[in-house]
């Protein structure tokens, strides 16, 4: 019955428990990326981007992630409308745009950026990863 | 020492293959895992985040809720239903709660029987039923873990695939939730109709799970 009370409690800390600092560290890294990219700082919004979308990034455009990032088309910083945490991911919705974030040893990172729902369909996103 | 591990073996045994396959799942789940985070482009993850992750909580949960129904169900409905020439069965002309004489409760309690079994009432109604309700209410609760636990490791995925996540009431309609339930559900089920039918044909020499050797097929009610 422990054991139990123990697996319950787990799931209700997994499932639920995605604190406020965590949510707080998830937006702060969406806002930031969509401000440095704003104010053409394209080194500081790239530091902010996940390993592999920066790869794709400088493989589709064929130019260094700080230059590449500021010729996407990514919207302006908005009001932070909601953020999920779950497990290793997160999505921050904001009101001009959305971001998927993943968890790195260095903190969160933006994985997709500049994406619009399509439904049951996967995000479309100016920026993505892979 | 020697005589406590000889009387208590079974639940010993079994105590400890439960946490032996436990252990295991988590260090091949903890890996398998780590698979799908380098193949996604991401860091693995330790050990210790990953047995109180969403994701070894579902498969735990999952696994428990459809044990305990299973025996749940077993120990419920086999007061009423009977099976010709099973060992699970009981006999054939005993089926429902039986009277207090056979039950041993009230004036026909032995000595040393629990004293809840001589009370009146809702203290006699409760051991009278205690199996099933802690059966019951264990697996309602690890089928409550698994939805909670499994909502959140769905979104998980829904979010590494770019894809929104969905509330708790949203995923108890969602496939991922009833092939999970069913997929177990099913499979215990069987267990108990194997069990229960193979039983009346098949012998194991020495287990009270069986009838004796030499029992007529037809026998029912008899373990040996």
């Amino acid at each position: 019955m422990a054991a139990l009370v123990a697996v319950t409690a787990t799931a209700l800390v997994g499932g639920c428990a995605d604190g406020g600092a965590r949510r707080d560290a998830v937006s702060g890294v969406a806002v930031r990326l969509l401000t440095a990219a704003g104010d053409g700082d394209g080194a500081a919004a790239c530091a902010l981007l996940a390993p592999d979308t920066v790869a794709a990034l400088e493989r589709s455009a064929g130019a260094s992630c700080a230059k590449a990032i500021l010729d996407e088309d990514l919207p302006a910083p908005t009001d932070v409308r909601r953020v999920d945490v779950y497990g290793q991911w997160a999505r921050v919705v904001l009101a001009g745009d959305t971001e998927f974030l993943a968890a790195f040893p260095g903190g969160w990172r933006v994985v997709a950026a500049g994406c619009r729902s399509r439904g049951e369909r996967p995000y479309d996103c100016v920026l993505q990863g892979g | 020492m020697r005589r406590f591990v000889r009387e208590n073996s079974l639940g010993l045994v079994f105590g400890v293959l439960f946490a032996l396959a436990l252990i295991g799942q988590a260090f091949a789940g903890h890996a398998a895992f780590n698979q799908q985070q380098v193949a996604d482009g991401l860091p693995p993850i330790s050990f210790g985040r990953y047995v109180t992750s969403s994701d070894f909580g579902v498969d735990v949960a999952e696994n428990w809720q459809s044990e305990y129904l299973q025996f749940f169900l077993f120990i419920v409905l086999t007061v009423w239903l009977l099976q010709k020439g099973s060992p699970e069965s009981k006999s054939l002309d005993e089926a429902g709660t039986e009277s207090d004489k056979d039950q041993m409760v009230g004036v026909h309690a032995p000595d040393g029987a629990p004293a809840w079994a001589r009370a009146a009432g809702w203290r006699r109604w409760l051991l009278s039923n205690s199996l099933g309700l802690v059966m019951g209410a264990i697996f309602l609760l690890s089928w409550l873990a698994q939805s909670v636990a499994g909502v959140s490791a769905y979104n998980e995925r829904q979010l590494s695939q770019l894809q929104d996540p969905v509330s708790w009431p949203q995923y108890l309609t969602e496939p991922e939730f009833w092939n999970r339930t069913l997929q177990n559900w099913q499979s215990e089920l069987l267990a108990v109709f194997s069990m229960a039918v193979l039983a009346i044909y098949l012998r194991q020499r020495g287990s009270p799970e069986s009838k004796p050797v030499g029992a007529m097929h037809s026998s029912t009610g008899v373990e040996g």
